[in-house]
């Protein structure tokens, strides 16, 4: 078919990565959509073979400086299944408290900075203030929160370095838990003045809706959580999370740097929207009366919409979070040395759902504690199954649906 | 005065960098307004892809043809060009094992048909273009990034700091990992401004930052040897990052002359 229309954007703005988009329409339908990843290879699967136990972490979680975190306890997870590891009560507890800080900076940037100054007509978060100080402001003070858990938690905002195999190399004070938590209380409320603005702008154009394969972890506890030991798909299906390679099948596409990820031979969506409308029934508190106002029809298939789930997930982490430290507190932080390790030979999988989407680390070891195979989601931006480039252009997925 | 005109830019990297300007949550407004930010692809989505820049601040490896064009590019329009991060200055954790030739990297990730990667062992900035300053970091520290940039907003010359993470590592007062604990810490060898985050929580450094101009050779490798650590272990952490070939050189020719 002759390729009469031609559309090319070279360079994404508002996007963590390099990317572009080229359109090819002919007699007025698109008859092809690719999304380009420009990003240079750094060969992570590469570099990190022959590491010992103790590095891999800290090197991985290079990957992404956003979801740093998740990368590092991914990791961690996967090298302690690989090496039968129990971590402590307290370490769990602590851990979940970093991946709500993850969490948190992640869906403040992507919400305000990222998304929300499309859907209000200006060209980044720096304009935008100029007519919403108050929002702006907020907007900032939620992701320095994010970033403060991450520093009290991990040691550092990005590529924490306090989260080691086995636990941390100190644990946070009793002082310095509830500090955060009287802050985290007041940028609850503060949110919330937010969730009036993005009521405004809704509904969201039809145009992104798109039908498809939600993906998720199945939550470990009977709420709405991050960690589980099961991927559930929305056709139905449920796998251990050690068989994700029959829910992520990689492909290499000639335009991209990155690999792209299909399941049943067709793209899937990973992210908040996917855990939202698999998970909803688990969603409590404040987060359930925000998702009954923004989002009450789940499933939802606009995936526009993830902008709202990564609002409502913001909410749901800020109370979470706040239940974590009163936990942490009730059952007497204590200063507590990470747990032994001996390495073993051995396989482990770590899973977890990052702020963008579901990520997993699969690690072989030798009885030396060396690095001998792995397998990781794409290599430069997409480390998730659906790259997370996509989640500011959110439409991009629709376009790359119709196109294969 | 007009406002200094600023570009941020990204090459191959994790984009943490810029994230760490991003962060500067309770600056950020403050600097926006002090300078005049016209391009800045990963922030906004106008931008300015041609003018003349006082101040062009680069993420990143030269890691693919891509990028070579791209700095040399930014390098033609700007005034200051400031190599930020450690990928940027020394090349950084993608250029761990650039002695592996890219053909045997690009099959083992992406399989056979990968003619279409035009991948180049990951540089140093400093390799193709001239750098003005170097501040390394991975990440960069919030504090150095915007100590430098008042120190442009002022006329000044950024004082870029040459001293070792044990030196802060002192100040804090922490129980030193090699002395004490026989763990390969490269802090001696490690160039200093995070405030020695990773001994202060009790974990060994990983050299992050990159190495120090001028490291004491002689009394380090006096120091691992009495501790039992060997400087090939050091070598090898300190490689992590990169770090360029006189330094790993420079050890082990000491080493060899401490065993004479």
């Amino acid at each position: 078919m002759k390729v009469n229309k031609k559309i090319a954007i070279e360079h994404l703005g508002r996007v963590e990565g390099h990317g572009g988009i080229h359109v090819e329409i002919s007699q007025g339908k698109i008859t092809r959509v690719n999304m380009d990843i420009y990003e240079g290879s750094r060969f992570y699967e590469e570099i990190i073979l022959g590491k010992d136990f103790e590095e891999v972490a800290g090197i991985i979680c290079r990957v992404c400086a956003i979801c740093s975190a998740d990368h590092l306890l991914a990791s961690q997870m996967a090298t302690e299944k690989a090496f039968g590891i129990q971590v402590s009560r307290q370490t769990y507890l602590l851990r979940g408290l970093l991946l709500h800080g993850s969490m948190i900076e992640s869906h403040a940037l992507h919400v305000y900075a990222l998304a929300l100054p499309d859907l209000l007509g200006f060209d980044g978060v720096i304009s935008m203030a100029s007519k919403y100080p108050k929002e702006v402001s907020i907007a900032l003070s939620l992701k320095k929160l994010g970033n403060t858990i991450q520093e009290i938690v991990g040691g550092r905002a990005i590529h924490p370095i306090n989260p080691i195999i086995g636990g941390f190399g100190v644990v946070p004070t009793p002082e310095q838990l509830l500090g955060l938590k009287e802050q985290i209380q007041q940028r609850l409320k503060e949110a919330l003045a937010t969730v009036d603005l993005y009521a405004q702008l809704l509904p969201l154009p039809a145009f992104a809706d798109s039908p498809t394969t939600y993906t998720a972890l199945e939550p470990r506890e009977l709420r709405y959580s991050y960690l589980g030991d099961l991927i559930q798909t929305s056709t139905g299906e449920i796998f251990p999370v050690e068989d994700y390679r029959k829910v992520c099948h990689e492909r290499v596409v000639s335009h991209s740097t990155a690999k792209q990820s299909l399941y049943a031979n067709k793209p899937f969506m990973t992210g908040s929207l996917a855990r939202l409308n698999l998970n909803h029934k688990h969603i409590k508190g404040i987060a359930q009366e925000v998702q009954q106002r923004l989002l009450p029809d789940l499933p939802n298939t606009n995936i526009l919409h993830n902008n709202t789930a990564q609002l409502i997930e913001l909410i749901h982490s800020l109370e979470r979070a706040i239940i974590l430290i009163d936990k942490l507190i009730k059952d007497g932080l204590k200063p507590e040395k990470p747990v032994q390790v001996t390495p073993k030979a051995g396989w482990g999988v770590g899973a977890l759902e990052a702020p963008r989407g579901t990520l997993f680390h699969a690690y072989q070891y030798d009885d030396n504690g060396i690095l001998v195979e792995k397998w990781l989601p794409g290599h430069t931006i997409p480390v998730f199954p659906v790259p997370h480039i996509w989640s500011k252009f959110t439409q991009l997925k629709t376009l790359w649906y119709i196109s294969h | 005065m007009s406002k200094p005109k600023v570009g941020i830019f990204g090459l191959t990297s994790c984009a943490g960098d810029q994230l760490v300007i991003l962060n500067c949550e309770d600056q950020l407004m403050e600097l926006a307004n002090a300078v005049d930010i016209r391009d800045w692809e990963m922030a906004k989505s106008q931008n300015d892809e041609e003018c003349p820049l006082d101040i062009a601040l680069v993420e990143g490896s030269v890691a693919q043809v891509r990028d070579i064009e791209t700095v040399k590019k930014i390098r033609e329009r700007s005034k200051i060009l400031v190599a930020l991060g450690t990928c940027a200055v020394w090349g950084g954790i993608p250029a761990m094992k650039n002695d592996v030739p890219r053909e045997v990297m690009l099959e083992e990730v992406y399989g056979n048909d990968v003619r279409f990667i035009e991948s180049k062992a990951a540089q140093p900035l400093s390799s193709f273009v001239k750098v003005d300053f170097n501040l390394p970091g991975c990440p960069i520290e919030k504090e150095e990034f915007l100590q430098m940039m008042a120190s442009f907003l002022h006329g000044d010359i950024p004082e870029i700091l040459n001293f070792s993470v044990c030196s802060e590592c002192k100040m804090k007062e922490n129980v030193c990992q090699i002395v004490y604990k026989n763990q390969v810490c490269c802090g001696p060898l490690t160039r200093a401004g995070c405030g020695a985050r990773c001994p202060s929580h009790n974990v060994p450094c990983t050299g992050c930052h990159g190495p120090i101009e001028e490291v004491h050779y002689d009394s380090h490798i006096k120091m691992f040897q009495l501790k039992g650590i060997k400087p090939e272990e050091i070598v090898h952490k300190m490689q992590v990052y990169a770090a360029p070939a006189w330094m790993p050189e420079k050890l082990m020719e000491e080493m060899q002359h401490e065993g004479e």
